[in-house]
């Protein structure tokens, strides 16, 4: 009876272990991957922030969005991730998105001008709206 | 008299050309690292905002909580939901002034150490704070840098008992902005 017990609890702490370890290691979400909870044009998301900041924080934030626009500027950074701006009616500022040198595999084509569909998770506003971990689409 | 039109038209040339005026950037660079006993860890936040007016020394940050990474998915977790709640908080701001403005010549190339003092607030708890940093200008690009030390206790961020080991008492930040000219 005692063996049991023993063993039971034994393959509690385990478990435990386990599945701490498994949490403590948790990967980031695949953003690539992750359906999206809104598909907006940038000018429309920008203004969204301009008009009720706190409207569209709990609209937006941390959600896996989906923002259209022209690609106002491009910039590589010297580790190879990509900060981008889509233009959003405003003459100084837009919708910026981090892309990950990892998600840049085909986005060679990145072009200022260009319509670019940019996948991410949108972080809030300051100057411009910002969308981290990001992933360009076709 | 031509010498005197000349002669003021060259000390007005010469005072717009110092009067540069602001200078921001949306893309800085802030990071913070805390060391425990238990384990490191570090977030970068590569979107940070910040103006300088070069005039008056004024200078302004603010950074949004939820674009700080970290290596970890349960750190950033950590971070935002129980320890800065940045559905609550979504930024930190910083707006100060240079209190030696004087000794910085915007204008001429150069790395110039300077002493900020200003508010930061972050959890919605503003604190007085006052830190040095390093102003280069080259080629006529103004950057800053500067790194300091915040207590999580001061800006009411409680860290759970069970977690204590692994956060440090004070967080180092580090900031990196590369500015460009303001056109209004």
């Amino acid at each position: 009876m005692k063996k049991i017990l023993l063993t039971i609890a034994l393959i509690g702490i385990l478990v435990a272990g386990v599945v701490g370890y498994l949490l403590y290691n948790k990967p980031h979400r695949d953003i690539g991957k992750a359906s999206s909870d809104f598909v907006v044009d940038a000018s429309t998301l920008f203004r969204e922030f301009e008009e009720d900041e706190a409207a569209a924080n709990t609209k937006y934030l941390d959600k896996v969005i989906k923002v259209r626009g022209n690609v106002k500027s491009a910039h590589t950074d010297a580790e190879g991730n990509m900060m981008l701006t889509l233009e959003a009616g405003d003459e100084m500022f837009g919708v910026t998105c981090t892309i990950p040198e990892k998600n840049l595999a085909n986005a060679a084509t990145i072009r200022e001008g260009q319509h670019l569909t940019v996948k991410g998770v949108c972080t809030g506003k300051l100057m411009d709206v910002v969308l981290i971990r990001c992933v360009p689409e076709d | 008299m031509k010498k005197i039109i000349i002669s003021v038209l060259l000390l007005l040339v010469v005072v717009v050309a110092h009067g540069q005026g602001k200078f921001y950037t949306k893309s800085g660079k802030i990071s913070f690292y805390s060391s425990a006993p238990l384990e490191d860890i570090e977030a970068h936040n590569k979107t940070a905002t910040s103006v300088i007016d070069t005039e008056t020394g004024r200078m302004e940050f603010a950074v949004l909580m939820k674009a700080f990474q970290f290596r970890k998915a349960l750190m950033e977790q950590h971070f935002n939901e129980r320890f800065v709640e940045s559905h609550k908080y979504p930024k930190a701001t910083f707006t100060g002034n240079i209190t030696n403005t004087s000794d910085v010549d915007f204008t001429k190339d150069g790395t110039y150490q300077v002493n900020v003092k200003g508010n930061l607030t972050i959890h919605g708890v503003t604190k007085a704070i006052e830190a040095p940093g390093t102003i280069t200008v080259k080629n006529g690009v103004i950057s800053g840098t500067s790194s300091f030390m915040v207590a999580p206790e001061d800006y009411d961020i409680v860290i759970p008992a069970v977690v204590r080991n692994n956060i440090a008492k004070q967080v180092k930040v580090t900031i990196d902005m590369v500015y460009e000219p303001l056109r209004s």
